[in-house]
């Protein structure tokens, strides 16, 4: 039983002949199998089941059909989850029905297999959306998984790295050139003895010396130069990269940003650039300059003396061996040594950061006597890692001296008889030298051009995203008017999760419009659908009945403007922070947009003003601050359709009181949406609609909704009884000014 | 103190186990039947013979030592206990070796051969002595007798604690 992924633990959409013969025997006609999935037990006891999702039936397959749950009659599928196994578990008519069980390993499959199931059964995706758009997934992974490979992302790194090829070559040439030119001293020395010395040949005597003068002055310029291109190809590698990745973060869309998280764009950006860079210098490279020095030493070795040559080579077997068992074994010994010294450092911690626990629970003692356990084993540690090293490196020096006398004693012992010269031998053993360095290089190599493949294939994992939203060649600027439409809208991100499930709404030229829901229910998602950030699956978003797909990117993101929940400003001065939409802005239109935004008063009270830098994501600034100057920025664009994402959300509640009376003046007559979890934040609004689950569940006015006795009226009434008992406890301060609000909006 | 009067303890006489499929148990408490009803250990390591029977979010009562009740019962509930609690227990430990910045394990089980994986920090020292081990995936593996073990499986487990 192993744990390694396998690849046919969730089949989706699988062909016929790949399902096992039980599972196609358990079909009925016309049946067709969204998802296969295979548990890891049954029962109490390792073992396999199939847990079969088709457009009708969720069954449980082993030798035979043990389950069979017609899909109408399931009302949802979720997982139970204990220490090391997990229950899949269908909600049906009269309770929940425990289906299968797997371990923790399978979680992430079923997971997979239980948000399809729900789609079909809660979200009632409708079926060819659901088929197509998992498809698509499973050609995506498929295609990520064959452009992954270490060969394939080495190759098209090259293919990447054709500007410089140049570069690349003369690295490689140079390299070689210096390594080759480092062979000719050994040489002339053998001269210098055999004809020199030994002849007594003086006329050969400056001829050698002005050789050697020479070599090394090559030396030297080659390798002066050597270091100009190898600064070069780094220079150029590290550049054309980055710029590639770079260049793509613009084109990808939101989700990728999710998906991958700040921090991962972020590495790979930097980390893994740097590492391609590093490994293209410290293996590629030295993969040609090792192969070249391994050929030209070893033809020179075998031509001075084939049979020492023989003697010179036996202590590679034994170091290449001993290397393998090192790199195998060493990182057990000093993982341990790295534990040892970790539960020390952490008992020095607790009894740091725990001082009063410790002290006050008179657990001195325990601790100290803790410490010096834990001492006493990393000293034990340590002496393992001494005695492990021990017992490899100095068995390899050995074999090595052992090699080198034989090569002297059979050597010397040629040189006596007169089959070799001193100078030969001489030259031989320097050679000898010159020529396990490489040996060893060449393995090393070999590894790290796996190391180079992962980190390539991690930067192509981004170069290859295709962008959410194409703008089609002849998309046309449109004046908006403020005109919203979505018709039966369906947007999944990942193609098995729907945040919108067929929204339809209209929002009128002028209309303000608040979004409200609990957290999840898809608010979100389709403001960022409104700002065409994405395309959705199926329906349409139009703009003064024009398909948003159809108009060019730079004219919505010219006329719509969002302000978000927690805004992003960018490392420079409030008052560029705030034209950041209309570039050319005059200062008095600064100074009128902050002053709508109630943001005028607290930037004139810094030493700086509007020159003020607020740092990197505006870390001088206070949540509330930063939620004033984006909303200052999102008014000075004047924008047709204006989005606010819980502008007020980082605010005190009298600010907030404050800003949404602002607010309501600055967006009459103006499309607004508002996406708001505080119901008081939309009192001035002309229509309330409330999403649940990714649909419009109700719409309408706060009067009308209240009166509905709906989810509307629920979330309502839990934030007025909140605030009552806010107020109960602390009838002042912030909840008075909570209750202000919404004794308004009431 | 607490009072330990709120706790709801139930009397192993009174309890008769019925049926058990996977996870779920149909319990009979003072005559009346509970179906779908799942047990769960509140120490599942230090003291395993504690089970509270839970009827979807209601708290039937707890059983202070499951072991007491009749051994049809017994037999039943030590069967969802099975799959709730899953555990191989470690027997040797065949080999350790890093790959990729994780640990790969080859140990022998109760359950048989295994392979699997773990980050560095993995193994739990429990306070009667016993070791857990978390692979990448938080699997739990017991190993019941550390010091009975061969010298080998030792000497790997001593690299990881």
């Amino acid at each position: 039983m192993s744990d390694r992924r396998e690849d046919d633990a969730l089949l989706i959409y699988p062909e016929p002949q790949r399902l096992p013969e039980s599972v196609r025997s358990a079909l009925e006609g016309g049946e067709e199998v969204v998802a296969l999935a295979k548990t890891d037990m049954r029962g109490g006891d390792y073992g396999e089941d199939y847990v079969v999702l088709t457009n009708a039936r969720l069954l449980v397959v082993n030798e035979r059909l043990v389950e069979a749950l017609p899909l109408d009659k399931v009302k949802s599928v979720s997982i139970r989850g204990y220490i090391n196994t997990c229950v899949l578990v269908a909600e049906v008519d009269g309770g929940q029905r425990s289906l299968a069980v797997f371990t923790r390993g399978r979680l992430e499959v079923f997971d997979r297999l239980v948000a399809i199931a729900n789609n079909i059964v809660i979200g009632k995706v409708p079926y060819q959306l659901l088929k197509e758009q998992l498809l698509n997934r499973v050609r995506e992974e498929e295609e990520r998984r064959r452009l992954s490979s270490t060969r394939a992302a080495i190759l098209r790194l090259l293919g990447l790295l054709r500007p410089i090829a140049p570069v690349l070559v003369a690295t490689v040439v140079v390299a070689v050139a210096i390594r080759v030119v480092g062979l000719i001293p050994p040489y002339l020395m053998k001269i210098l003895v055999d004809e020199v010395l030994t002849k007594g040949r003086a006329d050969l005597l400056l001829h050698v010396i002005l050789g050697l003068l020479a070599v090394n002055l090559v030396n030297t310029v080659l390798n002066s130069l050597n270091a100009y291109i190898n600064t070069r190809f780094n220079v150029g590698v590290t550049n054309t990269l980055r710029a590639r990745v770079y260049r793509k973060l613009h084109e990808l869309s939101l989700t990728h940003y999710d998906r991958f998280g700040s921090g991962g764009l972020w590495s790979r950006i930097v980390d893994d650039v740097n590492r391609v860079q590093w490994f293209l210098s410290v293996a590629f490279v030295p993969l040609f300059i090792n192969a070249a020095m391994v050929a030209f030493v070893g033809v020179t070795l075998a031509t001075l003396n084939p049979w020492l040559t023989l003697v010179a080579l036996t202590p590679i077997p034994v170091s290449v061996t001993a290397n393998i068992i090192y790199r195998k074994t060493a990182s057990r010994y000093y993982h341990r040594l790295w534990r040892k010294w970790s539960r020390i450092v952490s008992v020095i911690s607790d009894t740091i950061n725990a001082a009063i626990l410790v002290k006050s629970f008179g657990k001195e003692e325990e601790f100290t006597r803790k410490f010096e356990g834990y001492q006493t084993e990393f000293e034990r540690a340590q002496m393992d890692v001494f005695k492990f090293e021990q017992q490899i490196w100095p068995a390899v020096g050995l074999a090595f001296t052992v090699s080198s006398l034989l090569v002297w004693w059979f050597g010397s012992k040629d040189v006596l008889q007169g089959a070799m010269t001193l100078g030969s031998l001489m030259a031989f053993t320097s050679y000898m030298w010159q020529f396990y360095s490489p040996v060893f290089g060449l393995i090393e190599n070999v590894r790290n051009l796996q190391l180079l493949g992962v980190a390539a294939g991690r930067i192509f994992e981004i170069l290859d995203i295709e962008p959410d939203v194409r703008e089609p060649p002849d998309a046309v600027h449109v004046e908006l008017t403020g005109n919203v439409e979505c018709d039966n809208v369906w947007f999944t991100y990942d193609g098995i999760h729907y945040a919108l499930k067929g929204v339809t709404t209209r929002i009128r030229s002028g209309e303000r419009v608040g979004l409200v829901g609990p957290s999840g229910s898809g608010k979100t998602t389709l403001a960022k659908l409104l700002l065409h950030l994405y395309d959705p699956q199926v329906g349409s978003v139009r703009f003064d009945g024009v398909d948003a797909r159809r108009i060019k990117l730079s004219s919505l993101k010219e006329q719509v403007a969002i302000v978000l929940q927690n805004p992003v400003l960018l490392d420079t001065t409030i008052a560029e922070n705030i034209a950041v939409g209309k570039p050319g802005a005059t200062p008095e239109e600064i100074i009128a947009a902050a002053k709508a935004a109630k943001a005028h008063d607290f930037i004139m009270r810094l030493p700086e003003a509007y020159d003020t830098e607020v740092g990197m994501q505006g870390s001088r600034l206070s949540g509330g601050e930063r939620a004033r100057v984006a909303l200052a920025a999102a008014l000075l664009k004047d924008p047709k359709i204006l989005i606010l994402d819980e502008p007020t959300a980082a605010l005190d509640a009298l600010t907030e009181d404050e800003v949404t009376e602002e607010l309501e003046r600055l967006t009459r007559g103006r499309t607004t949406i508002i996406i708001a979890h505080r119901l008081s934040t939309l009192r001035f609004t002309d229509r309330i609609i409330v999403m649940e689950n990714g649909r419009i569940v109700e719409e309408g006015t706060h009067e009308e909704l209240l009166k509905r006795d709906g989810l509307y009226k629920r979330l309502w009434e839990a934030q007025l009884k909140g605030l009552m008992r806010m107020g109960a406890a602390e009838v002042g301060g912030e909840a008075r000014g909570e209750l202000v609000a919404v004794a308004r909006a009431a | 103190m607490p009072s330990l009067g709120q706790l709801k303890l139930l009397d192993p006489s009174r309890v008769r186990v019925v049926d058990a499929r996977l996870d779920e148990l149909d319990v009979e408490i003072d005559g009346r039947l509970y179906r779908g009803v799942r047990p769960k250990r509140p120490f599942p390591f230090s003291h395993p013979q504690i089970v509270i029977l839970y009827s979807g979010d209601e708290e039937l009562g707890i059983l202070r030592d499951y072991r007491r009740l009749d051994p049809k019962s017994r037999e039943l509930l030590e069967q969802v206990l099975r799959v709730i609690y899953f555990m191989p227990r470690i027997r040797k430990v065949l080999s350790i070796r890093s790959v990729e910045g994780k640990y790969e394990w080859r140990v022998l089980t109760d359950k048989g051969e295994l392979t699997f994986q773990t980050w560095g920090r993995c193994v739990r020292v429990l306070h009667d002595g016993r070791l857990v081990v978390r692979d990448i995936y938080s699997r739990a593996y017991l190993v019941e007798e550390p010091e009975k073990l061969d010298s080998r499986s030792r000497l790997y487990l001593s690299m990881m604690i």
